[in-house]
């Protein structure tokens, strides 16, 4: 009676495991993530302000943080996002590194079969398209198709929507992971910059239900906390 | 070009082949193919986009009819029927731009894309970009505080993945016209492949003793979409019921 039920679950777990990817250690980015320190203001990996052009300067000085459209629930957009002081989960299969964001339950696909389209046949959107490929245990992503809505970071750094970024991402040990990302855009910089930004693993946290358009004060108990305020 | 063409002429009629000699759904596929054309041989793997078939705003029992409301449950529905009839509906959850709940996210008219990896399945809805966390093998955590998508544990029982959720509020419906439920909301959905992994069933099971007498089932298929990737969705860009002052106020 009891050696079929065992054949059964080794069988199932067989099946089960088929069905599962597990991505080589080095490129094993699986997991929750939470971003180290303060990237309300977004700096250059310099420690510098981004160099802007004239124009863009004088919008940045002019900017007035009651319009940050998250004021309005707007998504974050990209690559703001990556700045949010809230987890985010990374899930990998062969052809795709899927990202969910925890603020605004906000998902980035990075494509590894994608090539991206030219800039003149996207529609421009709030988080772009992101086609990527390993170089060694860096996953190297490189985004286009923003629309010029959202800023770079809580500060109001602009952007345009010719905005291309390309990001590399490794794991600097099993708990620490770097994204270094280059920010090219001729129209708003005076040259392509680069930032840094770094995660620690959150074994066991699991991604909050976040829900910007709701006010209802049993979620603020328990559903829905921001993790930090201005963020 | 020309070899382009050729080429997509030949996948969509190995599609079509493939399609007859299985007798599976004649979901057109246009345009080249991201994915197989079945998804693969593996019962249990599920991942991949899918788009739901037959698509019903309203959504039946299994046995074809309403679902078996208490008097509460029916009043609920009567309220909403009556308003849409009078040109004032009444705004469930994804009109407020929240997430659709569950198990109303899984009957929506867009796609969603499984995604399997160790311990955890997780279904990205195209819709609003709802999420879906369904943690494998666990037990539902102590303390849940009520959420729109509630708390969701799976595991297999053969080549069916058993998703079973409890901790829902209760300000989503579970369909677009009238169905509501409460907190006491227990969902146990069946997801398993069929059609030669041309096609999905999700066999849903709904208890929620305050709006129904017993519970009842709803089935609800998706057609395998090798050719599709998920758009973004972004509700909150024209969003006309914003909270205003603690209070959510439709405009």
């Amino acid at each position: 009676m009891k050696l079929p039920v065992v054949l059964a679950v080794l069988v199932s777990s067989v099946a089960q495991a088929q069905a599962i990817y597990d991505p080589p250690p080095g490129r094993n980015f699986q997991g929750v993530w939470l971003i180290q320190g303060d990237h309300t203001t977004v700096k250059t990996i310099e420690g510098k302000l981004p160099p802007m052009t004239r124009a863009a300067a004088a919008r940045y000085k002019a900017r007035n943080p009651a319009s940050d459209t998250i004021q309005t629930c707007k998504p974050h957009g990209f690559p703001r996002i990556l700045f949010a002081a809230y987890p985010m989960e990374i899930l990998q299969e062969p052809q795709q590194v899927t990202f969910i964001h925890e603020v605004h339950h906000m998902p980035r696909m990075v494509y590894l079969d994608l090539v991206l389209p030219k800039l003149e046949d996207m529609d421009p959107n709030w988080m772009g398209q992101s086609a990527g490929r390993w170089d060694g245990n860096t996953l190297v992503v490189d985004s286009q198709g923003f629309n010029d809505v959202t800023t770079l970071d809580a500060a109001g750094l602009p952007h345009s929507s010719e905005m291309r970024v390309m990001e590399r991402i490794r794991k600097l040990d099993a708990d620490t992971l770097e994204d270094v990302l280059t920010i090219d855009d001729p129209k708003t910089y005076t040259r392509s910059w680069s930032t840094r930004v770094t995660y620690k693993r959150q074994p066991g946290l699991r991604l909050k239900e976040y829900v910007c358009t709701d006010s209802n004060p049993e979620a603020a108990k328990g559903a829905s906390p921001p993790r930090k305020p201005g963020a | 070009m020309r070899t382009r063409l050729l080429l997509r002429g030949c996948i969509v009629g190995l599609g079509i082949i493939a399609a007859v000699a299985t007798g599976a759904p004649s979901d057109v596929i246009e345009g080249p193919l991201l994915r197989p054309a079945a998804s693969s041989s593996d019962p249990r793997d599920l991942s991949g986009v899918w788009f739901i078939r037959l698509y019903n705003r309203q959504i039946n029992s299994t046995l074809g009819r309403l679902p078996p409301f208490t008097a509460h449950g029916k009043a609920e529905w009567d309220k909403r029927v009556k308003a849409e009839k009078d040109g004032s509906p009444i705004a469930d959850a994804s009109a407020y731009c929240w997430p659709h709940g569950v198990p109303r996210v899984m009957n929506s008219p867009y796609p969603i894309q499984i995604i399997q990896t160790r311990g955890k399945t997780t279904i990205v809805h195209e819709v609003a970009h709802n999420i879906r966390h369904i943690y494998m093998d666990q037990p539902h955590p102590a303390d849940l505080a009520p959420s729109f998508m509630g708390d969701s544990v799976g595991h297999w029982e053969g080549d069916t993945l058993v998703v079973d959720t409890i901790g829902l509020n209760d300000r989503t419906w579970i369909d677009e016209v009238g169905v509501i439920h409460g907190k006491q909301l227990h969902v146990v959905e069946h997801i398993r492949k069929i059609e030669d992994g041309h096609a999905l069933e999700n066999l849903v099971r709904i208890e929620d003793p305050e709006f129904f007498t017993e519970p009842w089932y709803a089935r609800i298929t998706y057609a395998w979409r090798p050719d599709l990737r998920l758009a973004e969705y972004v509700c909150e860009e024209n969003n006309r019921n914003m909270p205003v002052a603690g209070h959510t106020v439709a405009k």
